[in-house]
């Protein structure tokens, strides 16, 4: 790294943006010289304190900080309240600017009847990436919520099936996208190689494979035998019929 | 001049004597000459076995297509009608592994595809070749990263490699030729089974040489800092969540 301005660049990087003097993450949100959205006031008017800040970007994209507990509760009444309606889920994924900074959860609402978008962010501490999963509320998130399980390890409780979904399913290696992730992982070529070798892709089934197997009586394979699968809820699939 | 079993030997002699006047002293192709095949009179050809046997196998090798990524685009360019593989004897992309003796490996393989690429080579029957075509699916390209096989000749062996990103139809088509002229030289009768030496689940090196040969090269020494392998100190986070 013998440049000096690629190494500032990449320090940088690794620092993320910076945040204002004296801001804090619990700082108040800024007073209203911002382009008004219906739908943060009626927020505010729910849920108080459990409105952490309100931010916009690129002229009018609105976007909202709210706490990791009464994330579900939030979530839902912006699905479910008459006068927002936020009835699809554009994306979940996560950011990670490194250097020990919270990660971000952004959940990107979009309204059809009302033609409104919305940026919920969660910001998660490292040590304890756990949010409640809205899997029940967008069906959406399934395989969304999966994938920033896989990249980041931020938990969802109260998902049905969280395995990887992008990555095999013995990587041992961590969370590709945080930002403490080494470029080409963290065994040996030879090591990987091995790993993705004695991987046996039939192995692994869904959970409603599994459902279906217990119902038909076949044997599970033994590396899935062990705990019952990966994420088999003890109260057995939904959507697979009455049990 | 027709095969008269009743005509006279010495007739015979002077018409062809007089057929070769006729013609400057060059052989005429009759169909006596050409041992009856049109006569339906009994013939043979002396050769070699092997000569035959690779001339059957040379010009009717029926690809495996293995396409993962854009050289597959460049793969289709060549089976198609302006390039037209079928003039050398590839009249039919085999998308079976059991009726194929020629993979071609087109694009990235990723770790999770490795044991899928692993297997379909198994499936195929022998004889079989393989081409690594462009440079991912040779090296790993520019994807130096955690998920990504440096090069398919770590999980099965490769005959010919194409470079190129991605190659044009012109290369795949030399690699091919390539492919034909080595069945040309080899001796069937003398390798009657081809040597198989892959191990169940493990690499085609020895995990020393297989380090050795990914290690990076070049600039990519320099992409980034906490490249590399455990050693390099690479921070792990002590509660990164394993899976």
């Amino acid at each position: 790294m013998t440049d000096p301005n690629f190494k500032k660049g990449l320090d940088a990087l690794d620092q993320g943006p910076a945040r204002a003097a004296g801001e804090t993450v619990e700082s108040p949100p800024p007073a209203g010289d911002l382009p008004p959205h219906p739908t943060v006031d009626a927020l505010r008017d729910t849920f108080g304190e459990a409105i952490l800040r309100h931010e916009v970007v690129s002229g009018d994209e609105h976007i909202v900080y709210i706490g990791p507990e009464r994330n579900l509760e939030i979530l839902r009444w912006l699905r479910d309240n008459p006068g927002e309606r936020y009835d699809m889920l554009r994306d979940v994924t996560a950011i990670d600017y490194g250097n020990g900074a919270f990660l971000q959860l952004v959940y990107e609402l979009w309204s059809i009847p009302n033609r409104r978008q919305l940026r919920i962010k969660i910001e998660l501490p490292l040590d304890r990436l756990e949010v409640d999963s809205v899997y029940y509320v967008w069906r959406a998130s399934d395989w969304l919520e999966r994938e920033t399980f896989d990249m980041f390890g931020i938990v969802f409780r109260g998902h049905p099936d969280l395995r990887r979904i992008l990555m095999p399913y013995n990587y041992a290696e961590g969370h590709p996208l945080r930002k403490d992730f080494p470029l080409r992982g963290r065994f040996t070529r030879a090591e990987q190689t091995r790993r993705s070798l004695s991987l046996k892709t039939e192995d692994h089934y869904s959970p409603y494979e599994v459902e279906l197997a217990k119902r038909l009586g076949q044997p599970l394979p033994s590396v899935m035998a062990d705990d019952g699968g990966p994420g088999v809820p003890e109260s057995g699939m939904p959507g697979i019929g009455a049990q | 001049m027709g095969l008269n079993p009743d005509e006279p030997d010495e007739t015979r002699r002077d018409a062809h004597v007089a057929e070769m006047k006729e013609s400057g002293g060059l052989p005429v192709r009759t169909a006596e000459a050409q041992g009856g095949i049109f006569s339906g009179a009994p013939g043979f050809l002396t050769t070699r076995l092997d000569t035959v046997v690779n001339w059957a196998r040379e010009n009717s090798l029926w690809p495996m297509p293995f396409g993962t990524a854009c050289c597959a685009i460049e793969m289709m360019a060549t089976a198609a009608s302006r390039y037209d593989l079928a003039r050398f004897g590839m009249e039919r992309m085999s998308f079976s592994p059991r009726q194929a003796d020629l993979l071609i490996c087109a694009g990235r393989v990723s770790y999770k595809m490795a044991p899928v690429l692993r297997r379909i080579w198994e499936q195929m029957p022998q004889p079989k070749w393989s081409i690594s075509m462009g440079a991912c699916a040779s090296s790993g390209g520019v994807f130096d990263v955690y998920s990504m096989v440096q090069g398919i000749d770590t999980i099965i062996p490769v005959d010919v490699y194409v470079p190129g990103c991605p190659p044009r139809p012109e290369g795949l088509m030399y690699g091919i030729l390539m492919i034909q002229e080595k069945i040309r030289r080899a001796s069937p009768t003398a390798d009657w089974v081809a040597d198989e030496s892959l191990i169940e689940g493990l690499p085609t090196l020895p995990a020393q040489h297989l380090d050795l040969v990914t290690s990076p090269f070049g600039n990519s020494t320099q992409q980034n800092r906490s490249s590399g392998l455990v050693s390099s100190g690479a921070i792990v986070r002590p509660n990164d969540r394993q899976p």
